[in-house]
């Protein structure tokens, strides 16, 4: 079903948020992968994932967002991912330990506020 | 004593007596007149004579009227006058001779037995006037004087035996006759030729109530001819005896009187008879006066037939003709009316089959209907008839066709057809001209409608889902009667949304505007509501929405009412948004009640009006109906009235979703047909067993329903909200395996059975792949995932496929982290 999850793109100065909602599994992790990487442009410094507003994800949703961390970083950009914690989102997060590969926020601002104050 | 031995008619034997009498004193007067012995005295004589001849004429007059014992009492008186005349004229043999006449007349006129009274009354009296005038004689003298003329008569009488034996035949005949004459139904009457009646039998005296002593001798004009007719009876009889020949015969009609003065009409019969030289009238009359009155009350009856008979042929052709036009104006489709149609002409003209034929748009006729079905007749009469434009008869009126107008221009033909020798009239053109004007005008337009119609739910059918979704855990089923085809079609309409997170949207909507714009209108809601619902958004949103595209683009007025519920099986819920329907009904145990409250304005009313959502419980078991106003409205009838039908009619349904929608469709919707359309959508919450076994297409599409499934089943069994989102998690990724494992493998499928174990959970799912080592990191992570989120997970990969087992206790706080 391909509106499982719906992606809303917003552009906050150079960081593009993503926002997710819906279920997230392997059925359309790809697609929504892709949508995401295609409204990245390679002038914005970074990327949000917002995934406060699914209700689902799996280990192929994980997968997509250890992918596309992998994409930004060999464009020189950033990948955080907001997961309020008690979610079921957050919850898998932790399990696979995500937070190696990006930085996982309470919320979109933390987020937006995470790339414009680079990291070291 | 009765006349009937009589040997002859009284007249006769008076008037024979008359002469008789008459003779008698001619001959005493003219013993007187000659030179007689002193002793005779003249004077006594004289009187006697003169009383003899009283005694004549008086029989002589009265001879029609006389009866035997008048004859009898003139004989005594005669024989009586006999004596003192002897006794007058001294001893003489002058009473020998007129003892001898009269005993001769007795025995001739008379009965043996009559004639020896008579002749013994006689001989005492010649025996007295003896005794007195000759007192010295002997007595052998007085035997002698006495008995001679008796002897004497009686031995002339045996002698003329032949005569008396013949006379008694001759009676005895007449008796027959007159037995036959009595007992005759009519009356027989004779006449002789003064106009006396001689016989009268006794139909003649019960049809005039004149005896037959009254009424012989006496004339038909004294009893019973009205004045005005008695001239022209004697000249007819007179004319009718004179007339040439043995036997003439006429009949006529007369009017005739009743001894009590009535009249009636009569018959008569009157014959010329001539018998011993007489001539006389015999008539047969029949009273008519019944015969006249069946007679008029039957011309009264034909007359009354006939004037039926009019009035029938004129109700007919009227009645026909209506028939005819209420079959065109039935309100059914194109197709019904036509077959209708041909049926009433058939049945109307008596014909033996018709046609109707319908013109296209270029003027070509083509079969409409025919009757009998299949059997069109004069095809290219039809053609004729259209060309002409008018009613007419063809094939020695063995073919009928009226054009069918509608604003001037042919629209159908219909033609009807007789077998020879049967054929149609002047009638059946009548009946035919005077409906084909409005017929015509009924099929013009019931084939615009049909036309419009068929274009509309075609487009409206095209916005209903081709087939509902399958849903886990739920069952859902709809109808969508449209309405009889007279009307339009509605703008009914429903929807069944899966939402994300295994909640379904359901919608049930019924746009006020009909035909093309109605059914557009529905395309453009629904096409905005699955927007909007799988956005996400919160019912009351989403209906705010519609009522707002619905305000600013649909043409003015048009306006919808709508129900949207959101239900949510694995939090066994239903919340629902009502903008003006008639209200959802929940079953739920036996129970039907109406989810009211809350009820908002229709769409497209208000520019801006607030929808709230409301919630209630669905539990499993529970089931929903969603309906449009065509199931519960009647002309007429309170809508209250529907909804009690409804529920009623919910409660004894069968209790599966078809079932269900069949029983209502039967139960609450007119056999013929519904005056609105019809929409009906039910969902059944199915219950949740304890254990549950399901087989799933091995692709990433079935995931979604997999995991609405398990988070109803879970909540059924008790898990809360964390422990549904991890175990669903983890029987993701087991089911995501055995996705992967059938790879690209055509028609796999793999199951999943669920099983709570006291407080445990347990979920196996069995796949027919193997296990592959591939992307060791997805499986690592899947793997992870699954032993992290529940207790124990076991892989077993067998010959036939793959089982992962997962177990996991509820109430276990925390988790692994």
């Amino acid at each position: 079903m391909s509106d499982l999850t719906q992606v809303e793109i917003e552009q906050r100065d150079d960081v593009v948020v993503a926002r997710l909602t819906g279920e997230l599994d392997i059925s359309v992790a790809e697609s929504t992968g892709r949508k995401i990487a295609e409204a990245v442009p390679s002038s914005a410094r970074g990327v949000v994932v917002d995934m406060s507003g699914l209700d689902f994800m799996d280990s192929s949703g994980v997968s997509m967002l250890f992918g596309l961390a992998r994409r930004v970083g060999s464009h020189r950009q950033q990948l955080v991912v907001v997961a309020p914690t008690g979610r079921p989102v957050s919850r898998v997060l932790e399990i696979v330990e995500f937070g190696r590969a990006a930085p996982v926020r309470e919320d979109v601002d933390a987020a937006v506020t995470a790339i414009a104050t680079p990291q070291a | 004593m009765s006349d009937l031995p009589g040997l002859f008619d009284v007249r006769v034997k008076a008037r024979s007596i008359a002469y008789l009498f008459a003779v008698g004193a001619t001959l005493g007067l003219l013993t007187l007149a000659f030179p007689h012995a002193d002793e005779i005295r003249d004077v006594p004589l004289i009187v006697l004579a003169g009383m003899a001849y009283a005694i004549a004429a008086t029989l002589w007059a009265l001879a029609d009227r006389l009866r035997d014992w008048h004859i009898h009492a003139v004989l005594a008186a005669g024989t009586v006058i006999i004596s003192l005349a002897n006794y007058y004229a001294g001893p003489s043999t002058l009473y020998p001779i007129l003892y001898t006449w009269t005993a001769l007349y007795s025995f001739y006129f008379f009965p043996m037995r009559e004639a020896l009274a008579q002749m013994v009354f006689l001989a005492f009296a010649y025996a007295v006037v003896l005794a007195i005038q000759e007192a010295d004689m002997v007595v052998v003298d007085w035997l002698l004087a006495v008995g001679t003329p008796a002897v004497a008569g009686i031995l002339i009488t045996r002698l003329l035996g032949g005569i008396q034996h013949h006379a008694r035949e001759l009676r005895e005949s007449d008796e027959r006759t007159r037995l036959v004459l009595d007992t005759a139904p009519d009356a027989f009457i004779t006449l002789d030729r003064h106009g006396c009646i001689t016989t009268w039998n006794a139909a003649a005296e019960r049809m005039f109530g004149w005896t037959k002593e009254e009424a012989v001798g006496r004339t038909m004009r004294e009893l019973i001819l009205p004045p005005e007719y008695a001239e022209r009876h004697d000249t007819r009889r007179l004319e009718l005896l004179d007339s040439l020949g043995q036997l003439a015969t006429e009949t006529y009609e007369v009017e005739l009187i009743r001894r009590d003065g009535r009249r009636f009409p009569g018959e008569a019969t009157v014959s010329k008879v001539e018998s011993g030289g007489e001539v006389f009238a015999s008539g047969f009359i029949t009273d008519t006066t019944e015969r006249l009155r069946r007679q008029a009350e039957r011309e009264a009856l034909l007359r009354e037939q006939a004037a039926r008979a009019e009035a029938e042929r004129v109700a007919e052709v009227v009645g026909g003709m209506q028939a005819l036009v209420d079959a065109a104006l039935a309100h059914r489709n194109l197709e019904g009316i036509l077959r209708d149609l041909v049926a009433q002409v058939r049945g109307v003209l008596a014909a033996d089959a018709a046609t109707i034929y319908l013109a296209d748009d270029g003027g070509r006729l083509s079969v409409g209907a025919s009757s009998p079905a299949g059997q069109a007749v004069g095809e290219e009469f039809a053609i004729w008839v259209a060309e002409s434009r008018e009613a007419m008869l063809a094939q020695s009126d063995a073919l009928i066709g009226v054009p069918l107008l509608a604003e001037d221009e042919v629209t159908a033909v219909l033609v009807a057809g007789a077998e020879p020798p049967r054929e149609f009239g002047g009638e059946a053109l009548t009946l035919l001209r005077l409906a084909a004007e409005r017929v015509g005008l009924a099929i013009a337009h019931a084939r615009v409608y049909e036309r419009e119609h068929r274009i509309a739910e075609t487009l409206q059918r095209s916005l209903l889902p081709d087939r509902l979704p399958d849903l886990p855990g739920l069952e859902v089923a709809a109808r969508y009667l449209p309405a009889a085809a007279e009307a339009e079609v509605g703008g009914d309409w429903y929807d069944v949304i899966p939402i994300a997170g295994g909640a379904v949207g359901l919608v049930m909507g019924d746009v006020a505007g009909k035909g093309l714009a109605g059914a557009s209108m529905v395309g453009r809601l629904r096409s905005a509501l699955r927007a909007y619902a799988l956005e996400g958004h919160d019912g009351g949103r989403v209906v705010e929405r519609l009522n707002r595209l619905l305000w600013t683009e649909a043409e003015e007025s048009q306006m919808a009412t709508m129900l949207y519920l959101i239900v949510d099986p694995a939090a066994s819920t239903v919340r629902w948004v009502n903008a003006g329907h008639p209200p959802p009904l929940v079953m739920s145990r036996g129970e039907a009640r109406f989810l009211e409250g809350q009820a908002s304005v229709p769409l497209g009313v208000l520019p801006f009006p607030t929808y709230e959502e409301v919630a209630a419980r669905l539990e499993p078991g529970d089931a929903l109906l969603l309906y449009t106003d065509g199931l519960v409205e009647r002309p007429g009838e309170h809508l209250d009235h529907g909804l009690e039908l409804l529920t009623a009619a919910v409660r004894g349904a069968p209790d599966n979703p078809q079932g269900l929608l069949d029983h209502l469709l039967a139960t609450l919707v007119p056999a013929r047909g519904a005056a609105d359309d019809v929409a009906l959508l039910t969902l059944f919450n199915l219950p949740v067993p304890e254990e549950f076994s399901a087989e799933f297409p091995a692709e990433p599409e079935s995931l979604a329903p997999i995991r609405s499934m398990l988070r109803r089943w879970l909540a059924h069994a008790g898990a809360d909200d964390l422990e549904i989102a991890e175990i669903t998690t983890a029987c993701g990724e087991a089911a995501t395996n055995a996705i992967e494992h059938a790879g690209t493998m055509n028609g796999a499928r793999f199951e999943v059975w669920g099983q709570r174990e006291g407080g445990e959970i347990h979920i196996a799912v069995h796949d027919h792949g193997s296990w592959r080592r591939e992307r060791e990191d997805d499986h690592g992570r899947g793997l992870d995932l699954m032993r992290t989120l529940m207790d124990t997970v076991s892989v077993d990969p067998g010959e036939q496929g793959t089982t992962v087992s997962l177990r996991r206790r509820l109430g276990r706080r925390g988790g692994a982290a």
